[in-house]
């Protein structure tokens, strides 16, 4: 056939040059331009491989005709793949099968929403290459009737003149609307594409049922039964604007978010390290890739499909153009972060929202921690509940995949996190967390590298080197939420077994440093206290002297513990027994300390009343040293420091917290005593401890321990002309009734070990392990969102991820109520509105999602036609419905031969 | 009155103990002196909203405990302050020569490195003085800070110490105006002041 053309056209063109019609001559140069490009003949192509219609690469050349005067352009799209690929008909089944994959839907639907798209009829058809002839200027239109038919004719004919097999289309009507019919021949082939675009959906074809309808007329198939159609359907909603009400400063509202149940918001703003709100639109495609007729139905009044039910859930965002910064650029961008660093706080300040699912601790738990010490609820979970359900999670997730770090990298890494842990080993480096959340570690790095560092060979400076390196070597951010996944574990591993944490500075949290690390030096303040307890309680529960805790005040430490450790051991016997005596008239007067289980077995103490002299028959107990030459001013015993309970260790976020309880209270003399008294625990139980290693002191010798410019010593000369030494206490301290007084007149002689803890370290460690877990959660496939195209929702609408969109939905809608078009189907004019209203209903009995931005359907059947004796052949419809663009697209093919 | 203010400062007073902070702040706030105040606990709050150069300021100001076992409690406190004022009593000279402590106290637990300090000696009023103004004036002077002598009972001083810090602090850029934005984002002022600190997070970035 090829052959025959070509000297048919020579002698065409050389006989009858002068007669030949504009008509003849525009399909002559159309000729042309496939035999210069080579598109003639037959070759099959190698089948498409998935996805690449997204993946492989366009590449198009073009070339002008005109037909007489008008102007044309003609475009050859072909998708690059390792041989040239020419049309046929095995391409085409394939690409049928193809084109319902989500990553083309997804695409048609963007082209379809978004502008100008060169490539929509491939993918609308399902072709891999075509050829367009369009309208070489952007104002012309091919517009009536009959020059469309005029153009496919010439189309017609010069595809039978050259036998080329590739699909050619005529763009007609307005460039905008993207209309395009063709033709593509093959041999005993003769496939159609037919293209319907309305502004707004005709009613009777808004759903399933109504297209199916359309679909078999098209086909006018003349067998009954009819070949089973299959169909394919994708849902796309769109939440868009979101920062519209998520992130303008409106306090109050995320106040009363946190507060309330709202579930899921978090999602949109929490993981892009962004300086704005990245995302414009979050794209949720819900699909039904395999369906067959009858197995759902969905008409004007009732639908099967439930978003929630759907087997394929995926989700795309559409990025702001060029929003400061990406997670997805988050790697260059790390070394820029000074640069970003205030709008990243706003984020994190902002992003305070509460995640209700009871396991899915969010980060925004931790972000909220962060920034806004006020409640936060800590859930009533022991530290072995959240790693045990930690650990299910990584199990849950481990799935096929691979684990993004391989244990050599992962081990080396914690060794040289934990050198401690290389003869022990620390946790079952076999679970591997796949896709667990990279953006709340990208998070994490922001924090502990912009607001403040750590110091350098500490856990944490190491920690995000290491991550960092990750994320540039060894698997990105999701071997970076491996690795974090794996950290958590191990401080949870070494709280519960009482293993220090290594590279970090003993005491308490530095609050220099960034809040992780002070976080993870508060953890090992209270491993430390919880391991000192522990070996206390081995060793001798009445008497242990682990108590002793080195950092006090600076410049205790060294002396004297052991010789007190002596003094108490023998003395222990006795002191139940005197104890006794005085006992339960003055239980009265214990007031602050209310801690019974730490005084049980001990018998009750007190010393109130017990004056002077009743006390230094008291044995003493938790001495640290001695006082330089200080001797007590009853008995000329040395002054002895007694071992203190250590202050509380404090992060940033707990100080805040404590100084706005404080600051609360008011500057009035009630709100000043009240501070005064919370505070005073700490000194009173000083002076518990005081009174127990120094037994018969009186206050002032204890001031003159505590608050030596309160003891006012004067020289006296007394009457034998000696110089003496006469001191009291400053008139402050002489107040009657003043809370020194009160304080010491309260405190019972306890040596410090056996007093209610001042610092309640499981409590802590749980609030840090919490800290660290809600840290590690996530919505895993976040990271991903910004790296990939569309990301696929794991579980669709019954995961985690995909309950926390789902509410992201419904919340959304919740606050829009009518007014925001973004995400429904807004019925502007009555027409719109009749087809709205079943719609909705449909929808809202269905599920809370709003009514879907758009509807794409895949109709396929491989029917005879057009006769009954015909070759059975691939048909195809693909339609999309969004709220202002009704398309089908058809190819229906039929037989050449026997028709 | 609260709409016209300009803003909130918090202002931080240290020092030894029994040196008069507490005096000072009831000076500044109540107008009254009390020789018989009670040794603070460790901290204690008070608010003043108060007007320079036409522009209203509230203060919250937080009174500390000198004692030094009371010092790792108040550490907190610093957080966030937009001024300090540091006391010393001109009668006592171990509390002129702990102001070196004090300051690197200050220097450690500040958050912003661009915070006014005063010093203030005081109980000026008294006879028996140790520590001449020249001294004090000096340590002011190689520590960048304001200084001023001052009786809070006598009133000698009280308020212009205030008013001056409060004035320092409206006309440093930055200071205040931040913090006034950024309530509540608590992170925001933090990691500015530490970012410009001697080691923030600019080393940890090259």
């Amino acid at each position: 056939m090829a052959a025959d053309s070509e000297p048919e056209s020579e002698v065409f063109e050389i006989t009858d040059f002068t007669t030949a019609s504009e008509w003849e001559r525009f399909i002559s140069k159309v000729e042309e331009v496939l035999n210069d490009w080579k598109l003639i003949g037959t070759s099959l192509g190698k089948p498409l491989e998935k996805g690449i219609f997204t993946s492989g690469t366009w590449e198009e050349k073009s070339d002008g005709i005109s037909f007489a005067d008008f102007k044309f352009s003609v475009t050859h799209h072909y998708l690059v793949q390792e041989s040239s690929d020419k049309e046929g008909k095995d391409d085409l089944l394939e690409d049928l099968a193809l084109a319902v994959s989500p990553a083309a839907l997804r695409l048609t639907l963007s082209c379809a929403a978004a502008a100008a798209c060169c490539y929509s009829p491939e993918l609308r058809y399902g072709l891999r290459e075509f050829v367009v002839i369009a309208p070489a200027a952007n104002s012309d239109a091919v517009l009536s009737e009959s020059k469309c038919n005029l153009l496919l004719s010439s189309v017609s004919v010069a595809l039978g003149n050259t036998g080329c097999q590739v699909p050619l289309f005529v763009q007609i009507h307005h460039k905008w609307r993207r209309m395009y019919v063709g033709e593509c021949q093959g041999p005993g082939i003769r496939t159609d594409f037919e293209m319907v675009h309305l502004r707004k959906v005709p009613n009777q074809y808004t759903h399933l049922s109504g297209l199916l309808d359309i679909f078999k007329s098209k086909m006018g198939c003349p067998l009954t039964p009819l070949p089973p159609v299959s169909i394919a359907i994708r849902l796309t909603y769109v939440l868009q604007d979101w920062q519209q009400y998520f992130w303008p400063q409106q306090p109050p509202d995320i106040d009363a978010l946190v507060g309330g149940e709202v579930g899921g918001l978090e999602f949109g703003k929490l993981p892009f390290g962004a300086c704005e709100d990245p995302i414009s639109e979050l794209h949720l495609a819900t699909t039904w890739p395999h369906l067959t007729e009858g197995i759902i139905v969905d008409n004007d009044v009732y639908s099967d499909l439930d978003p929630l039910q759907a087997p394929h859930w995926s989700v795309r965002v559409r990025k702001a153009e060029n929003p400061q910064c990406l997670l997805g650029d988050f790697v260059s961008e790390f070394f820029k972060i000074c640069r970003r660093k205030e709008s990243t706080d706003e984020i994190l300040g902002r992003s305070t929202f509460e995640e209700d699912g009871r396991e899915i601790t969010d980060i925004t738990h931790a972000l909220s921690k962060l920034t806004e010490p006020a409640p936060v609820p800590i859930h009533k979970l022991s530290v072995s509940n959240m790693v045990h359900t930690a650990k299910k999670k990584i199990q849950k997730h481990r799935g096929g995949e691979e684990s993004p770090l391989n244990n050599d990298v992962l081990n080396t890494i914690l060794l040289f996190l934990f050198p401690d842990a290389s003869s022990e080993k620390p946790l079952d480096v076999t679970t591997s967390a796949d896709n667990s959340n990279p953006p709340s570690e990208s998070e994490e790095y922001n924090l502990f590298n912009q607001f403040k560092s750590a110091p350098s060979d500490s856990l944490t400076y190491k920690l995000a080197l290491c991550l960092c390196m990750i994320n540039f070597y060894h698997g990105g951010l999701k071997g970076v939420a491996h690795l974090w996944q794996e950290f958590v574990l191990e401080m949870r591993f070494r709280w519960e077994n009482n293993f220090l944490i290594p590279g970090l500075a003993s005491g308490a949290p530095d609050l220099r440093c960034c809040l992780l690390h002070q976080k993870l030096q508060m953890l090992n303040c209270c491993i430390e206290r919880k391991k000192a307890r522990d070996e206390g309680k081995k060793t001798s529960p009445s008497e242990n002297v682990t108590s002793i805790y080195p950092g006090n005040a600076g410049k205790a430490g060294d002396q004297f513990g052991s010789d007190h450790l002596k003094d108490t051991d023998k003395e222990k016997g006795e002191v139940g027994k005197s104890w006794d005596s005085w006992s339960d008239s003055e239980e009265e007067f214990f007031e602050c300390l209310s801690d019974t289980e730490e005084l049980k077995g001990n018998g009750p103490e007190s010393g109130k009343k017990g004056g002077p002299k009743e006390m230094a028959n008291l044995k003493p107990e938790g001495r640290l040293f001695q006082h330089g030459n200080l001797t007590l001013l009853q008995n000329g015993e040395p002054l002895y420091v007694p071992v203190t309970q250590e202050p509380a260790p404090m992060t940033e976020d707990l100080l805040e917290e404590q100084s706005e309880v404080l600051a609360k209270l008011g500057t009035s003399a009630e709100g000043a005593h009240l501070r005064a008294r919370m505070q005073s625990a700490c000194l009173l139980s000083d002076m518990e401890s005081f009174k127990a290693a120094n037994p018969g002191c009186f206050l002032e010798d204890f001031v003159r321990w505590y608050s030596p410019r309160d003891y006012i010593e004067e020289e006296v000369i007394d009457e034998k002309g000696n110089v003496l030494l006469k001191g009291e206490l400053s008139a402050r301290m002489k107040i009657p009734s003043n809370m020194w007084v009160e304080a010491w007149e309260t405190a019972k002689p306890i040596p410090a070990r056996r007093q209610r803890r001042l610092f309640d370290d499981t409590r802590e460690a749980e609030k840090v392990s919490y800290f660290l877990a809600s840290l590690d959660f996530s919505l895993r496939f976040v990271s991903c969102l910004l790296e990939q195209p569309e990301v696929i929702v794991i579980g669709a609408g019954c995961g985690h991820a995909g309950r926390i969109i789902h509410k992201l939905f419904v919340n959304a809608q919740k606050l829009t109520e009518s007014s925001d078009e973004a995400a429904a189907l807004v019925p502007a004019e009555e027409e719109v509105k009749r087809m709205g209203t079943p719609e909705e209903r449909r929808q809202n009995s269905a599920s809370d999602f709003p009514p879907p931005a758009g509807r794409e359907l895949i109709l396929r059947a491989t029917v005879p036609r057009p006769a009954p004796y015909s070759k059975a052949l691939p048909q195809r419809m693909y339609s999309v419905l969004t709220k202002d663009d009704f398309r089908l697209a058809g190819a229906f093919s039929s037989d050449t031969s026997f028709f | 009155m609260d709409e016209d203010v300009l803003t909130t400062l918090k202002i931080l007073i240290i020092g030894e103990s029994g040196v008069g902070k507490s005096s000072l702040l009831l000076r500044f706030t109540d107008d009254t002196f009390d020789p018989e105040l009670a040794a603070t606990i460790g901290v204690d709050f008070k608010v003043k909203t108060i007007s320079v150069d036409g522009n209203k300021a509230k203060l919250a100001i937080w009174d500390t405990a000198g004692q030094e076992r009371f010092r790792t409690l108040t550490p907190s406190y610093y957080r966030g302050a937009q001024g300090v004022i540091l006391v010393y009593d001109v009668t006592r000279r171990d509390t002129f020569v702990k102001l070196d402590n004090w300051l690197n106290e200050l220097e450690t637990y500040c958050t912003r490195n661009d915070i006014v300090n005063m010093l203030v000696g005081n109980k000026i009023d008294k006879e028996n003085r140790e520590v001449d103004r020249n001294e004090g004036l000096k340590f002011a002077r190689k520590h960048s800070m304001l200084f001023i002598e001052a009786s809070a009972k006598t009133c000698d001083g009280v308020q212009c110490a205030f008013e001056e810090l409060v004035e320092k602090i409206i006309q440093t850029p930055g200071l205040w105006e931040s913090e006034n934005q950024n309530k509540g984002v608590k992170l925001s002022h933090r990691e500015e002041g530490q970012g410009g600190g001697a080691c923030g997070g600019y080393c940890a970035l090259l």
